[in-house]
C-alpha cells in the first residue's frame, strides 16, 4: 500500500504527535496505484480519488474563516495543485464549509458543485454548475453517483436565516465503480440517521467523520460529534474504514490543541477499532484501496 | 456523456421538476417578483427559493441604529440612522434563483452585488423639540463585491433625496463593508449646504 506519511492508530508515534504542523511535502494529490485515496487538506476538506474521478469536500482553502478566525494549520495542498474536480460537495452553509473565497480559487477546475436543500442561495453566481440535492436524492453522471444522506446539524449562515433554512445541511455518499465513500460534513451524533444510511449503503468502504469540537459538551453535543460518538457512527454506518476530520484547523469550542486527535486514538484502541481508523495529518494522503497489481 | 438526475427509485428528477417556490413571508414579494418576470428556476433539477420571513430576531436587528456624525454650518452633530430596504435586485445571487427581495435581504444576497431602494430615517440631536431632529431619506444604492464575493469586502455607491427640517436636497454616498456586510463605513455628502451636509456613518447592519 502506498501511503504518504500517514499514521495508523496502532503506531507508537501517535502519543507524541504535534497537533499543528506544516503540511508534508509530497508529489501532489495523485496516489500511484490507487483505486480509492484521500488527501486531507484540513478541516472538512478532503480530496477523494475514486479511480479516475476526483471529489473535493467542503473546500476551505483560505487563511481565515470569515475574517473572524485565522486557521492554525496551513492548507494541506496548494489550490493550484488540485486536479480537475468532477464534484465538489458542500455539507452546509457555515463559512468554514462554504467558503466563497475558496471556491473562487478553484472555480475553473470545478465541473459541478452540490449543496443541500436550500443552499443555492449562498453559492453566488459561479461559472460552474451548482445544484441542490435533497435528502435521499441522487445525481448520477458517467457512473459517478452522489446521494444526499441525512445528518444532524444546523442550516443557515448568519443566524437569523436558520429560521427558514431548516434543511440546509447534509451528508453525502459517493459511489463509483463499486467504491463508496460517506462524507459526514459536520454533524451531531444521530444513530437513526447513520443506520438509515447503512440500510441503503451497506458496503461503505470509507467514512469521513467529524470528531470535534467537543467542548463545552452540553452545547456541542447538539451540533458536533466527539471522537467516541464518531466511533459509534462508524459502527452504525458499518464502513470498513474511518478517516477523522474537522479538527486541528480552527480553534473551536474550548478543546485543547490536539485533544480530539489524542482522544480518538485512545478510544479507538480501547474499543478495539484501531484497525478501522486512519488518523491523517493535514496534507497527508491515504491510499484506502490500492489498485490490483 | 450521459447525465441524469435521479432519486433513489431511479426516477429522473425532471419528472418531479415542478419548481418549488416557497411562500414568502411578505406576500408582496411574490407578487412583485412574478410581475417583474423574475426567473424562479430552470433546468431539470430542483432549486429551493429561500422562504425568507420576518422573525423576532430580524425585527430587533432592524431596530438597531447605526451611529453617525454630521457636519454642516460649522457644527458637528451626533446622529443615528436606521436603514430599510423596500426592494432589492441582486445580480450576485445564483442565476437560477429569484434576484428580488422585499424588506428581508440575506447579507450575501446584498453584498455579492445588488441594487437597492432604501429608506433611512435619521435622527440628529438638534433643535428645541424632538421632531426637529429627524431627517427622512430615500434613495438608491448599488453594492459591488470586492473580496470573497462581498463576504470579506464590498463597496457601495448611492444617491438619495432627503427632507430635513423642512428643507429638501440631494445627497451622494460611498461605502465600504466587511464581516459579511455587517460592519461598514459610509460617507454621505450633499451639494447643498445645511446642518447635515457631510455625514460619516458607522454602518451596522445585520440582515
Amino acid at each position: 500500500m502506498a501511503v504518504a506519511g500517514c499514521t495508523r492508530l496502532g503506531s507508537p508515534s501517535i502519543a507524541t504527535a504535534q497537533p499543528f504542523f506544516e503540511p508534508p511535502a509530497h508529489d501532489g494529490p495523485v496516489a500511484a496505484g490507487s483505486r480509492l485515496s484521500v488527501l486531507w487538506l484540513g478541516h472538512a476538506t478532503m480530496l477523494i480519488q475514486m479511480d479516475d474521478k476526483w471529489i473535493l469536500t467542503d473546500p476551505f482553502l483560505v487563511d481565515t474563516m470569515g475574517q473572524i478566525q485565522r486557521r492554525v494549520s496551513p492548507v494541506g495542498l496548494d489550490a493550484k495543485r488540485l486536479p480537475a474536480l468532477d464534484a465538489v460537495l458542500i455539507s452546509h452553509m457555515h463559512p468554514d464549509h462554504l467558503s466563497l473565497g475558496s471556491l473562487e480559487r478553484i472555480e475553473r477546475k470545478v465541473r459541478r458543485l452540490f449543496v443541500p436543500e436550500g443552499g443555492l442561495v449562498y453559492v453566488t453566481d459561479f461559472a460552474f454548475d451548482a445544484r441542490e440535492l435533497r435528502t435521499w436524492r441522487s445525481f448520477e453522471e458517467s457512473g459517478l453517483r452522489i446521494t444526499a444522506v441525512p445528518v444532524d446539524h444546523v442550516g443557515g449562515r448568519y443566524g437569523i436565516d436558520s429560521a427558514w433554512m431548516t434543511k440546509s445541511f447534509t451528508g453525502y455518499v459517493v459511489e463509483y465503480h463499486g467504491l463508496s465513500v460517506f462524507f459526514g460534513g459536520d454533524t451531531a451524533y444521530d444513530r437513526r440517521d447513520f443506520q438509515r444510511t447503512r440500510v441503503l449503503f451497506p458496503h461503505l468502504d470509507l467514512a469521513l467523520l467529524p470528531i470535534a469540537p467537543m467542548h463545552p459538551r452540553a452545547h456541542m453535543r447538539t451540533l458536533h460529534m466527539d471522537p467516541d460518538e464518531a466511533l459509534d457512527a462508524l459502527s452504525d454506518l458499518g464502513a470498513r474504514t474511518m478517516i477523522p476530520m474537522h479538527f486541528d484547523t480552527l480553534v473551536a469550542g474550548t478543546d485543547a490543541p490536539g485533544e480530539a486527535r489524542e482522544l480518538l486514538a485512545l478510544q479507538a484502541r480501547a474499543r478495539g477499532m484501531s484497525d478501522r481508523v486512519d488518523l491523517l495529518r493535514i496534507g497527508e494522503r491515504r491510499v484506502v484501496i490500492p489498485a490490483p497489481k | 456523456m450521459c447525465s441524469s438526475a435521479v432519486d433513489l427509485t431511479g426516477t429522473p428528477l425532471f419528472v418531479h421538476s415542478l419548481v418549488p417556490f416557497h411562500h414568502r413571508g411578505v406576500a408582496a414579494a411574490v407578487a412583485l417578483s412574478l410581475s417583474l418576470g423574475a426567473p424562479v428556476a430552470r433546468g431539470d433539477d430542483e432549486v429551493t427559493e429561500p422562504a425568507v420571513r420576518p422573525t423576532a430576531l430580524w425585527l430587533v436587528a432592524q431596530l438597531a441604529p447605526s451611529p453617525e456624525i454630521a457636519y454642516g454650518n460649522t457644527v458637528f452633530r451626533f446622529g443615528l440612522r436606521w436603514q430599510l430596504t423596500p426592494l432589492l435586485y441582486s445580480f450576485g445571487i445564483h442565476r437560477r434563483l429569484s434576484p428580488w427581495r422585499v424588506a428581508i435581504v440575506e447579507p450575501l444576497v446584498r453584498q455579492s452585488g445588488s441594487v437597492e431602494l432604501f429608506l433611512s430615517p435619521e435622527y440628529f440631536v438638534r433643535g428645541p423639540t424632538f421632531w426637529d431632529g429627524w431627517l427622512w431619506r430615500a434613495g438608491v444604492r448599488t453594492y459591488l463585491p470586492l473580496i470573497e464575493r462581498g463576504d470579506y469586502l464590498s463597496a457601495s455607491l448611492g444617491a438619495s433625496c432627503y427632507d430635513f427640517a423642512g428643507r429638501a436636497g440631494a445627497s451622494f454616498e460611498i461605502g465600504a463593508y466587511v464581516l459579511f456586510g455587517i460592519v461598514g463605513a459610509q460617507i454621505t455628502w450633499s451639494p447643498r449646504s445645511g446642518p447635515a451636509q457631510t455625514i460619516a456613518t458607522l454602518r451596522l447592519r445585520y440582515f
